[in-house]
């Protein structure tokens, strides 16, 4: 354990050795990629392993000293970081190995392999910081490394936007996480998580600022997470190339904000304002993430409404001092949902569309993606048995213990919601007789599916590691001896379970009626009430409105100290540069050539110092 | 160990391939340009010994030399030293870290310069002595010889504009002496009579004097005549720095002048103006500086933001790395008016880091206008194509520029962050509105020229090649290792950094 | 000639120099401006000579100082009027105040 510290590191290699030689290596890229994330997987398994029996390690040295102050740099393996560290590498490996069969014979393939390098670097090491700064230096390499993959299509004008605005509106997030991280610095003198948890936990820091920092992060959170209202850049960045949909804006860095809050939790876990507005903030994302989802036709952006959605719910978890339910939704979604993505990137790799108008009978063309994108399906629904249940269950718990009775009903109806326009989906490109055009779809190759069943079965099995019927196992040890962290396991009523089973079943049974069965009409909500559905396809004009307000806004100041600058600015100095001119003309005047006027002046002039002179006896006083 | 002329040598080192220019013929360019390369060679590599020294446990006073040059009048009876103006070099760790990064810089931009086009003889010669007049700044210990370094940069600089510069180079040339003509007028004014005032120049004598009550002056100086000298000059290096309102002339340098020249001059040129601001006006009135301090950070933020969203608008990429560097010196007075640690250290930190990355970015603009004629992002789109290379240092240089971490725009900006949200948590609040600010118009930029659809007029491009290779791996290199090695550069600034804090406190 | 006063030599340098300066100052004609220079020269002259015998301290620098003045009035005396014919030559005129080739 004491040298996790180069987990992170064999993806940096990987990044110099692919930037430098990647041209060179050509399709042998995905090999060094894959080799050394395999390399940072095991040994991240060994360190999880470690961690089961030893204590926390943490090691630091001085990073940058500012006087008398000394900036640390170091990692940290406890029970949260060693979980991430499995997590995270696990997925990017699987991500390596399928985007070998994605993104064969794309020409920047080395470069695409490099990119991929570098953001699991920044995740892994973001998981290992052991305080503020560190997690926000690996924060922003993080989102770099999204913007650059997100990006990846450069030459497409979408791709462009959606990396700028995906860049920029973190950026906004991470401002919130940058103010929030100073201010903390002067209440408690550090960075460091231990100092800045001690010195809350003596009370030395007035609630007054906890709330106000802690919300600050939380922004930042809300950034990365893709949470309301900083959430538009999350389906937009769905112009990446889909494994990088499945890695980043599934799996790990949109879980990074609630990481960061999980993190940090003994911050919010001191401040109920700063709680409950987690718990909102998380609640109303993830309805109304889930409402967006409900219409869109884009394979990717229901996938990725869906990300929006869950990320709420962890959120609303970790707002109701839910902090394992919080993190095992984490955990379990980031299997889920990956599987998700790398099987509608299966899908998109055979029917070259994304539009799901169009597809249709595929079940039978895709013997493994088709019961693949099935098992991530019924996860993320919700349905019993599958993780997805588990970990839902344990969010609608803390919330319901919490006391936080009308955020629980959001979140059964956005459990609903999850679980009808998953199975939408699932049905409108899975079921009913295939369209034209689609005969010659083919399933993908070997290294494409063999992700997608580790993915498939850690799916299914992912929600034991703690279950009301097995033992809280995650649970116990994640809070073990950090009682910061609240229970390993809350108790709450058991019709709660069978609440969240229905509507889950009764979704999916919505779902089948109309998109399968078609017993009932599909242009239900369409026809019955435009507008809604209008809005919903819109989603709720919040880009037209960000558009409108802040960019507008922006352009207007521009325009208005372009103003400035022209007329006060360049004024001044006309101003300026005008009475020279008109004091030098003047003087020019004044020389008119006449030898005789110069010297009458200066007879006069002479006259006049003499007279002076004698008047006043000397010099001037 | 005796260095007795080593800075005398490191200084005037590029006289040599002046000598050497006048006498090769003007027409052969091959020689030429090497000579005015290899002439910037010594004091690389004579600077870079230096901070080996320092590393190695060198006491950086070893290298002072000092030799009496012009006295006024005969004051022998009183202090033979009244009066009398030394010809005396040397470094503190800050000026040591500022010589490096002009010997750095000044090396690149010769080998940038081998894009010039026309009379390279006249463009080296003068290249070389206004790298002389930026040594001299940084190393002079008293006021009379830093003016002197001050103006001998000024000259060169006017005709390097003037005669090597793009369309309106003249008026860009007129502009840039007339401000900088004043502000070294209003600095002779304060030199002047701090020379009459106190009968020395020498900065550390007038640090003593300024600040110890009962100092033997030859004539006092009263609270108020020393706030007025301060603000003249904050002026004269304001126009340096560019403070807003003082910016305009910088704007068309940058716009007319040629990027090799614009690397020297928002690399180091620009710099002289925050060294200055440090050195005169923190060393010698450390109290009115504290009076100051909330004005100057103001200021800073109204920099920061100006710059920030009028770079937002430009469509000429020159004029948005203009813009951008009045952006980023904000930070520099964000950090001064801090005055913490922190925020010293982070304005420090932003001289050295912004150079590096201007130079990077002017070298790359450089690098493009040499193949697509053009710097206006209407014109441009998709060069990451054509040259991915050079559109991949581009987006990093934005990336610096902005602040990603582990790169040395971070570092400065996060300690003048942290420095200025202890002392007024507002103002610092209002001026991280200039962090997103920033990664609005460079992105913007930067994607508008890299991304996109390629123009089929850009078809042939050709990537960085062999001499360009050396500017962009350096100035990477370096910008790098500043953002994850900080403590190469913080290191020999503890010194410098105590002793303004000295000041301040005491 | 001791009863001559000093204050009649100092009076008639006066008398001259004011005439001088009048003349320089309004005549048209370029060669009397000349002459009128030359006359407050010789004013000047008388002043040197009369200090130099009649002064505090009477000594002989003051009229190796007119000496000096009447070799350069001299010697300004040919400069001039050689400016003047070359002029003369260009402008067909001694006019000084057509002569404002300088005036800004």
């Amino acid at each position: 354990m004491e040298n996790a510290w180069l987990i992170p590191l064999f993806p940096l290699l990987s990044f110099l050795v692919l930037l430098l030689f990647g041209r060179k290596l050509k399709i042998a890229s995905a090999y060094v990629g894959i080799i050394l994330v395999l390399v940072s997987f095991v040994y991240s398994v060994i360190v999880l392993f470690e961690r089961f029996t030893a204590p926390t390690h943490k090691a630091e040295a001085v990073w940058l000293s500012i006087g008398e102050l000394q900036l640390t740099a170091g990692f940290e393996v406890n029970q949260l970081n060693a979980l991430m560290l499995v997590l995270v590498s696990l997925v990017s490996l699987l991500v390596h190995i399928y985007s070998k069969g994605y993104m064969d014979g794309d020409e920047r393939f080395p470069v695409f392999y490099a990119y991929l390098g570098l953001f699991t670097f920044s995740m892994l090491g973001l998981v290992m910081s052991p305080n503020l700064l560190q997690t926000y230096i690996f924060w922003e390499l993080v989102g770099v490394g999204s913007f650059l993959l997100i990006g990846f299509y450069f030459y497409k004008e979408s791709a462009k936007q959606a990396a700028k605005k995906a860049f920029i509106m973190t950026r906004i997030g991470d401002v919130g996480l940058f103010i929030g991280m100073i201010l903390l610095f002067w209440q408690t003198g550090s960075f460091e998580y231990d100092e800045i948890f001690a010195a809350v936990g003596q009370g030395e820091v007035s609630e007054k600022w906890i709330t106000l920092t802690a919300i600050l992060i939380f922004i930042g959170a809300i950034g990365k997470s893709g949470q309301f209202p900083l959430h538009t850049w999350l389906p937009d960045a769905m112009e990446g190339p889909t494994p990088v949909s499945a890695l980043i804006h599934a799996a790990t860095m949109v879980a990074a904000g609630v990481y960061l809050v999980a993190a940090t939790f003994p911050l919010f876990a001191a401040s109920e304002t700063a709680l409950m507005t987690v718990a909102v903030i998380g609640a109303i994302t993830a309805i109304f993430a889930a409402s967006i989802g409900l219409v869109q036709t884009d394979i990717k952006r229901v996938l990725a409404f869906s990300t929006v959605s869950q990320l709420g719910y962890m959120m609303l978890a970790l707002g109701s001092a839910g902090y394992v339910a919080g993190v095992f939704h984490l955990m379990t979604h980031a299997f889920f949902k990956a599987l998700l993505f790398l099987a509608a990137g299966s899908v998109i790799h055979a029917v070259v569309t994304q539009d799901i108008e169009k597809m249709g009978g595929l079940w039978k063309k895709l013997r493994f993606t088709g019961p693949l994108f099935l098992i991530g399906t019924l996860a993320i629904s919700g349905v019993p048995l599958f993780s997805g249940f588990f970990s839902k269950d344990e969010i609608l718990m803390a919330a319901w213990a919490h006391g936080n009775y009308g955020l629980f009903w959001l979140a059964v109806i956005a459990a609903f919601f999850t679980a009808f326009y998953m199975f939408r989906l699932f049905f409108m490109v899975f079921s009913g007789e295939s369209r034209s055009k689609m005969d010659n779809v083919h399933e993908s190759p070997g290294v494409m599916i063999g992700p997608m069943i580790v993915l498939g079965v850690l799916a299914v099995v992912a929600g034991y590691v703690n279950t009301p019927w097995f033992g809280a196992f995650l649970g116990d040890w994640l809070t073990e001896g950090n009682p910061a962290l609240g229970h390993g396991h809350v108790e709450g009523p058991a019709w709660i379970m069978f609440v969240a089973t229905a509507v889950s079943l009764l979704g999916i049974l919505l779902a089948w009626l109309m998109y399968s069965k078609k017993s009932l009409e599909r242009d239900w909500l369409s026809s019955r009430a435009p507008i809604s559905y209008n809005i919903l396809v819109n989603k709720y004009f919040i880009d037209e409105f960000y558009k409108l307000s802040f960019v507008y806004a922006a352009k207007a100041i521009s325009l208005f100290l372009k103003f400035i600058e022209i007329f006060l600015v360049e004024g001044i100095m006309k101003a300026i540069g005008g009475i020279t001119q008109a004091f030098a003309n003047t003087g020019s005047k004044l020389q008119n050539g006449q030898v005789q006027t110069y010297g009458t002046v200066a007879f006069v002039g002479l006259a006049v110092l003499l007279v002076i002179f004698a008047l006043t006896g000397g010099y001037l006083q | 160990m005796t260095f007795s002329y080593f800075l005398t040598f490191l200084v005037f080192s590029p006289l040599l391939g002046i000598i050497v220019l006048a006498f090769m013929p003007r027409t052969n360019e091959k020689a030429i340009k090497l000579v005015g390369f290899l002439a910037t060679l010594p004091a690389l590599i004579l600077s870079l010994a230096a901070y080996n020294m320092y590393h190695t446990g060198t006491d950086l006073a070893e290298f002072t030399e000092r030799v009496r040059w012009i006295t006024f009048g005969d004051f022998g009876s009183v202090d033979e030293n009244l009066f009398t103006v030394f010809y005396e070099l040397g470094i503190d760790g800050f000026a040591l870290v500022m010589l490096v990064l002009t010997a750095v810089i000044s090396t690149l931009a010769a080998l940038a310069s081998f894009h010039i086009k026309k009379e390279w003889k006249g463009y080296y010669m003068l290249f070389l002595l206004l790298v002389i007049g930026m040594l001299g700044v940084f190393t002079a210990q008293n006021l009379i010889l830093f003016f002197i370094f001050f103006e001998v940069t000024l000259i060169p600089m006017f005709f390097l504009i003037g005669k090597w510069g793009f369309f309106e180079k003249e008026k860009a040339a007129y502009s840039f002496l007339i401000y900088n003509g004043l502000g070294s007028a209003i600095l002779l004014i304060v030199i002047v009579l701090l020379f009459a005032r106190t009968g020395t120049t020498n900065i550390d004598a007038l640090r003593f004097l300024m600040n110890t009550p009962d100092a033997p002056l030859v004539t006092p100086i009263s609270d108020s005549l020393k706030m007025g000298l301060l603000i003249a000059l904050l002026v004269a290096f304001g126009i340096k720095l560019p403070i807003f309102p003082l910016h305009s002339w910088m704007l068309r340098v940058h716009v007319e002048a040629p990027p090799s020249i614009v690397m020297l001059h928002s690399g180091i040129l620009l710099k002289i103006g925050a060294f200055g601001i440090i050195r005169f006006g923190m060393g010698i009135f450390p109290e009115q500086f504290t009076d100051l301090a909330f004005v100057l950070a103001a200021l800073g933020v109204v920099n920061l933001l100006y710059g920030a969203f009028l770079a937002f608008i430009q469509d000429d990429f020159k004029m948005v790395l203009a813009y951008s560097s009045i952006s980023h010196m904000g930070i520099v007075l964000i950090g001064l008016g801090a005055l913490n640690e922190a925020g010293i250290q982070g304005a420090i930190f932003q001289v050295v880091s912004h150079g590096l990355i201007s130079a990077l970015m002017f070298f790359l603009v450089g690098v493009m206008y040499e193949r697509t004629h053009t710097s206006h992002l209407s014109n441009l789109g998709g060069l990451a194509k054509g040259m991915p290379i050079a559109a991949g240092f581009l987006l990093a240089g934005a990336m610096a520029s902005l602040g990603l971490p582990g790169m040395s725009g971070f570092v400065s900006e996060f300690m003048a962050f942290l420095g200025l949200f202890r002392e007024w948590p507002i103002l610092a609040a209002v001026g991280t509105l200039g962090i997103i600010m920033t990664a609005v118009y460079l992105l913007r930029a930067v994607l508008a020229i890299t991304f996109g659809r390629a123009d089929r007029e850009f078809d042939g491009l050709t990537d960085i090649r062999t001499f360009e290779w050396a500017p962009v791996l350096v100035l990477m290199g370096l910008i790098v290792l500043i953002g994850v090695y900080p403590a190469v550069l913080s290191q020999p600034l503890q010194a410098t950094i105590e002793t303004i804090m000295l000041g301040i406190g005491g | 000639m001791s009863s001559v006063p000093i204050s009649a030599f100092l009076a008639l340098a006066l008398i001259l120099f004011c005439i001088g300066l009048y003349g320089a100052l309004t005549k048209r004609n370029t060669v009397i401006v000349l002459i009128s220079i030359e006359l407050m020269l010789n004013a000047v002259n008388i002043n040197l000579v009369t200090f130099s015998k009649y002064g505090v301290a009477p000594a002989i620098t003051g009229q190796v100082f007119a000496l000096f003045v009447i070799t350069v009035a001299a010697a300004e005396a040919a400069v001039g009027l050689a400016i003047l014919i070359a002029l003369y030559r260009n402008r067909k005129t001694v006019n000084i105040d057509e002569m404002d080739q300088l005036q800004g």
